[in-house]
């Protein structure tokens, strides 16, 4: 077998592999049919919801349905993300699983790119889950083809990854998923909040005081530096939307690109750090 | 004979944030492991033994020394890996996973596949006599079934290095003489084996040579027969009188086993037979047998560590 073809293999397995054991955690298995009983009773909740408005009640519906199952698939979906990223390394670190993997012919960057890659797995198939309940929650409700759905889901995924990214990478400096889940979550709070970080620039300057300036200064090195996940959310297009137009004012290529770009950033980091740890 | 191993002044430090307080759980470790030996690593808990195969392993880095393995510097190279099975102490193997699954997943980071992996498969499951369990869930194996798995997946390449990393620890008497017999086998079949352990009859059962390590520092070294040269003899006795232990006593000699009809008198090595069967019989002792008696691993582990440790505390 050729060094490509063993390189590939031995990726693959660690990858399927870690997405076998992921999938059998308990925690995600909770979170998992937790958000599946929100999203699939969303219907019914909603209806007790709008009750009281008999003028185009069942805009109304529509409406309080898609909010509630796009913020549980972003809370639950986040969730699974980040539990899941930040725990795959630690565990095997403490389970001993690592020393057999690492005195086989397995290099350290192949290891955690089979780890990333399983970790994307679980990711990809709870989000698939999760969306097709939705898209057929919303597809019987409203009759017509939920395809806006579909692109942010898409985009929802590359915001998810940068996440995992990160949380991954600070997982490999640590010895137990408590601190990474915490970090992942800063993570996913600070990237949502870019935006005010901008606003801090805009409004900085204004006391003349040297600490105002530096503050303002700062607040723009890190809107410039940290990802801006609200990019990624499509979450009003799919409220005031109709469900199948196709999305407006996003550059999909360059959005997928951003997200690829900051994940492998994410990546580059997890192996700086772990290419010279100590089992 | 090539050597398979091969450290010079292997130095390992873990460093904490004060100087004062960094670890020195490895310092100026020269060994060689030549081609077909069985060496027994020995040493009581925190002495270096798991620091020294991590660091052969290049699961830690050292903080200075060289290390040769199999002939290369290179040690973390895929090459290399290939002919080395490692089995850890207390691993863990995926309880959803069947014991021939676990098997495929190693295979598979070794970069086999398909009719050669299963070939190996079947030969590997058989040398660790797990055939009838093959199909079974890891959940479902006993303590000596899962490390006979381990000890598969170490073996799968079929390599010419197995590092061992406490093989029999916890195991029943049973199981630790099956795995015993398959590290025989291995032995027979020109396998090089870095056996680290606590079981010291084991150790002393199988291996060529051995070593003791304490505090990071290789204590003794050399084959079995060199290092057990303590040869006391034994002298068994019936019917002894009263006064014969408080002469033999005095006369620096072990009495041992003593009941009102029977005693074993020891000997030491440094003193004379002569002089303890003459006292024997001025007492008119029924002198039974004389027998020479050789130093156990275990008596040399304990002189080596205790002289050891205390050549520390002074």
């Amino acid at each position: 077998m050729s060094e490509v073809a063993s390189f590939v293999r031995g990726t693959w397995t660690i990858a399927v592999y870690t997405w076998r054991e992921g999938m059998r955690k308990k925690i995600l298995m909770a979170i998992l049919i937790f958000s599946v009983l929100v999203i699939a009773g969303s219907n019914f909740m909603t209806s007790f919801l709008t009750q009281v408005t008999p003028v185009g009640e069942i805009d109304m519906q529509a409406k309080q349905m898609k909010d509630l199952c796009v913020t549980a698939i972003s809370i639950f979906g986040v969730l699974i993300t980040i539990f899941i990223s930040a725990s795959v390394v630690p565990s095997e670190v403490e389970n001993k699983v690592i020393y057999t993997v690492l005195s086989k012919p397995v290099r350290r960057f192949q290891y955690l790119l089979g780890k990333f890659a399983g970790v994307q797995l679980i990711v990809i198939l709870n989000l698939i889950l999760m969306t097709a309940l939705f898209f057929v929650a919303l597809y019987l409700k409203e009759r017509i083809m939920p395809t806006l759905l579909l692109w942010s889901t898409l985009l929802t995924y590359f915001e998810f990854l940068i996440v995992s990214a990160f949380t991954f990478a600070l997982s490999c400096a640590a010895t137990s998923a408590v601190l990474p889940t915490i970090a992942g979550l800063f993570i996913y709070i600070t990237g949502n909040l870019t935006e005010y970080l901008k606003d801090v620039f805009a409004k900085s300057g204004q006391t003349e005081l040297w600490i105002d300036k530096m503050i303002g200064y700062i607040s723009l090195g890190l809107y410039q530096i940290l990802p801006n996940l609200q990019n990624f959310s499509l979450k009003n297009q799919i409220l005031y939307l109709a469900s199948n137009d196709p999305p407006r004012d996003i550059l999909l290529p360059n959005l997928i690109a951003y997200g690829l770009l900051y994940a492998v950033a994410g990546y580059v980091m997890a192996y700086w750090i772990f290419r010279r740890k100590e089992m | 004979m090539p050597a398979v191993i091969e450290t010079q002044k292997l130095t390992k430090v873990y460093e904490s944030s004060f100087r004062s307080q960094d670890v020195r759980a490895l310092q100026d470790l020269d060994l060689t492991i030549d081609s077909g030996e069985i060496f027994g690593y020995l040493g009581p808990n925190g002495s270096g033994k798991t620091t020294t195969i991590k660091l052969l392993l290049g699961l830690i880095f050292p903080t200075s020394g060289t290390m040769r393995i199999l002939g290369s510097d290179d040690i973390g190279a895929a090459a290399v890996k290939r002919r080395i099975g490692y089995l850890p102490e207390g691993a863990y193997y995926p309880d959803f996973l069947r014991g021939e699954e676990v098997l495929r997943f190693y295979g598979h980071l070794y970069g086999l596949g398909g009719s050669d992996l299963t070939r190996r498969i079947d030969k590997t499951i058989e040398t660790v006599g797990m055939t009838g369990a093959r199909k079974r869930m890891i959940r479902g194996y006993s303590k000596g079934m899962r490390q006979r798995i381990g000890l598969a997946q170490a073996l799968l390449s079929d390599p010419d290095l197995l590092i061992l990393d406490e093989p029999t620890t916890g195991l029943d008497p049973i199981a630790r003489k099956e795995i015993r017999d398959i590290l025989s086998n291995l032995r027979d079949q020109g396998k090089t084996l870095l056996i680290s352990s606590h079981e010291l009859l084991e150790v002393e059962l199988i291996s060529n040579r051995v070593g003791i390590l304490y505090n990071g520092v290789l204590q003794t070294i050399g084959t079995v027969d060199e290092l057990l040269t303590q040869r006391d003899v034994l002298i068994h006795i019936t019917d002894p009188t009263g006064g014969l232990i408080a002469k033999l006593n005095t006369a620096g000699l072990h009495v041992e086993d003593a009941t009102a009809t029977k005693m074993v008198v020891r000997v030491p090595e440094n003193l004379s037979v002569y002089d303890a069967l003459e006292i024997c019989r001025a007492e008119k002792a029924t002198i039974q047998s004389i027998a020479p008696r050789r130093e156990t691993l275990e008596e040399l582990f304990v002189r080596v560590v205790g002289a050891a440790e205390n050549k520390t505390l002074a």
